[in-house]
């Protein structure tokens, strides 16, 4: 299995890898950066899918914090209403993960490729010569140059790993919802800093290729998050307001007034606001945009693609 | 008190450390590149065979029965973790020498394995792949710096300020006369004088990287390449001689050798390409061995017989009056793998085998496969 994983994606990889150096001035480091833009533009669809089943999921999160109060104790019928919320907003929990699953092996592929491309001792070089395949260009451009900008692609580098952390948690904190939920807030913080600790904190101790690698992954990241979320999300909302965690009270007023709000279809009423400041001036669908009261806590994009997606499923849901 | 109040902000750092040192762990474990271990081939003086150990250690070995010469293997002065050691050994007067990854070259005495002297004295180069050669007192070798060094072979003074190629040098240079040949990453065969280190020609013809160490024969300069060819080289004035016509699949890494004018080239293909040594056209069909592995192992000729090594530890005999190849011992039962050069001396083989569990030296009869010796443990132990 581990032979065929090898012979397959990763020697398709390392391959294409070394035969695209050859038309990028044999600069190992401008190769890793144009082809992971390439595999990341072939997947965008998949991305951008992922971020807005994830952003639909996050736009869910008042209404499930309130349904968790509500059926605190019967964990069955919390499944159930839970179950039933997302079949009446047209929003399945695994639209967030099956894309980011397809693209796993990709991502393991491209990361071992360059590992291995990486070859610094002997050991390693002889390896590689098992994978290549016999083009040409590939036997060739071998060992590849390890040098680009200031750094060795085979050493670990101190400043590309402070800028994988910095890339990453740009990333991290573009996408972090805005929760009114004491406890759901603590976990987005501690994912906001974990990540980008943890891989700069590797970065450190691995061949400045793979924290190229991610660094460029990163700034892709970035840029896609921007033009589809339509702005800088998290960010933009950063400095805009001191965060308010509102009472239970509060949540359960402010869902009730939703809920009975006729204007107001069951969608809008799902995603309402529960009252945070901080959302109120930001909003996915622009930074410092007000938001139309009733108008639903989706972005002018996310509501766009939420009633498409409920078109083409040819329902309506429920009013409440 | 204040752990009292803030014992959920201890609890997520806590957390963090966890997470960070996992991910680490992990991550550090399983990025997949190998430690340098080294694949020191044997050199064998008055009767005394050398080669230093997977450990890093130099160990000295009475040739007529493989007992140690030392009562300690030498650890060249490095603190226990040692040093990988690629280069064969080079042997002269009362001296042996080797050159480490670390990017030090050791000068350690024949007769009690102390250290005499260490380049560079202070600091160290980039990592040394290929073995040191001696030569009318002065020691060379290159460096992956992509620098050819000479120095004192007494002292260990640098003798000329070195030559500076393009790339990576992992081959061992070749003394012929008073001229040094050595190939480089940066596709290129250069030709120096070795009293002075000054060119003398550079050969770039090759498309591909050369890591393997020249083969000098009747005037002509032997080199296979990472672009699939083998070169022969006018060692006059470093012109081409010819270009192998036959299609190989992989990279030249080991040093062919000759005999009766036929070069025999082992590939990583698995497969000896013979070659008439003034054309270059194939003399037999290339010799493929029953199980194909690389072989990165330089073959050496013993009474009329190619013995190769290939890397999952079969040993082959190839009969160059016919090119029939048997199987002379397979030894790659138990792991272990064959990577380093070849030894020969008076019909006998020695062969360095090592896997992550063992580090042994074989003596072989080079007709009939049965052992001189039994095998030695190159491990301390």
């Amino acid at each position: 299995m581990l032979e065929l994983w090898s012979s397959g994606p990763v020697a398709l990889m390392l391959n294409t890898l070394i035969a695209l150096s050859s038309y990028l001035f044999g600069s190992f480091g401008l190769t890793i950066v144009v082809l992971t833009i390439i595999i990341r533009g072939a997947m965008y669809p998949l991305t951008v899918k992922q971020l807005r089943a994830t952003r639909a999921m996050q736009a869910l999160q008042p209404k499930i914090a309130e349904l968790q109060k509500k059926y605190a104790k019967d964990k069955q019928r919390l499944a159930q209403e839970q179950m039933k919320l997302y079949k009446e907003s047209g929003v399945s929990p695994a639209g967030c993960a099956v894309p980011m699953l397809i693209q796993m092996p990709i991502w393991i592929a491209l990361f071992q490729s360059i590992i291995r491309v990486l070859a610094v001792t002997p050991e390693d070089l002889l390896g590689l010569s098992r994978h290549l395949w016999s083009w040409p260009v590939v036997y060739s451009m071998l060992p590849l140059d390890n040098n680009f900008l200031w750094f060795n692609l085979v050493s670990p580098d101190l400043p590309l790993a402070i800028l994988v952390g910095a890339t990453m948690w740009l990333t991290q904190k573009m996408v972090t919802p805005t929760t009114t939920d004491p406890q759901q807030r603590s976990q987005s913080q501690l994912m906001l800093w974990m990540m980008p600790l943890m891989f700069g904190f590797i970065a450190m101790s691995v061949p400045s290729g793979l924290a190229l690698y991610w660094a460029a992954s990163n700034v892709i990241s970035i840029v896609i998050q921007y033009f589809v979320l339509g702005g800088w999300g998290g960010l933009a909302r950063a400095g805009a307001g001191k965060y308010v965690v509102p009472s239970s009270k509060d949540i359960k007023v402010r869902v009730a007034e939703a809920e009975t709000a006729p204007s107001i279809s069951a969608m809008e009423a799902d995603i309402v606001d529960t009252g945070s400041t901080e959302e109120e001036e930001s909003g996915y669908g622009g930074a410092g945009d007000k938001r139309q009261l009733g108008g639903g806590g989706y972005p002018a994009s996310l509501r766009e693609f939420k009633s498409r997606s409920r078109r083409s499923k040819g329902h309506r849901p429920k009013r409440r | 008190m204040w752990i009292k109040h803030n014992r959920r902000l201890l609890a997520k750092v806590l957390l963090l450390l966890v997470i960070l040192v996992i991910g680490g762990v992990t991550v550090s474990g399983c990025y997949g590149r190998s430690q340098p271990r080294g694949w020191s081939g044997a050199v064998i003086a008055d009767d005394t065979l050398f080669l230093a150990s997977v450990e890093g250690r130099l160990v000295g070995l009475n040739k007529s029965d493989g007992s140690r010469l030392w009562p300690v293997d030498s650890t060249l002065g490095i603190s226990e973790s040692g040093t990988a050691i690629y280069g064969t050994p080079a042997v002269a007067e009362d001296l042996v020498y080797v050159g480490g990854y670390n990017g030090r070259v050791y000068a350690v005495t024949f007769s009690t394995g102390a250290l005499r002297w260490v380049y560079p004295r202070e600091g160290n180069l980039e990592p040394i792949v290929g073995g040191v050669v001696v030569s009318q007192g002065m020691v060379y070798f290159g460096c992956s710096d992509g620098k050819v060094y000479a120095l004192d072979a007494i002292t260990g003074d640098r003798v000329w300020q070195s030559f500076e190629t393009g790339d990576k040098i992992w081959s061992t240079p070749v003394i012929d006369g008073d001229t040094l040949y050595i190939s480089s990453f940066d596709k290129k065969l250069y030709a120096l004088d070795a009293n002075t280190g000054s060119e003398k020609w550079v050969f770039a013809e090759a498309k591909g990287a050369i890591a393997s160490t020249p083969l000098v024969y009747e005037n002509t300069v032997y080199i296979g390449s990472f672009d699939r060819y083998l070169y022969a080289v006018d060692t006059t004035n470093g012109s081409l001689r010819w270009r192998s016509e036959v299609e190989v699949d992989k990279w030249f890494w080991a040093k062919p050798v000759v005999y009766n004018n036929v070069i025999y080239a082992p590939n990583l293909d698995g497969k000896v390409y013979i070659l008439d040594a003034n054309s270059g056209r194939e003399v037999a069909g290339a010799v493929e061995l029953d199980s194909p592995s690389p072989i990165s192992s330089d073959p050496v000729v013993v009474d009329g017989k190619v013995i190769i090594a290939s890397q999952e530890g079969k040993i082959y005999s190839l009969d160059t009056s016919n090119n029939q190849v048997g199987l002379l011992r397979n030894v790659g039962d138990d792991g272990q793998e064959i990577y380093a050069p070849l030894c020969a001396s008076d019909g006998a083989v020695y062969i360095h085998a090592q896997s992550s569990k063992q580090d042994t030296l074989y003596a072989l009869n080079a007709q009939t496969g049965v052992e001189v010796w039994r095998p030695v443990s190159l491990s301390s132990k």
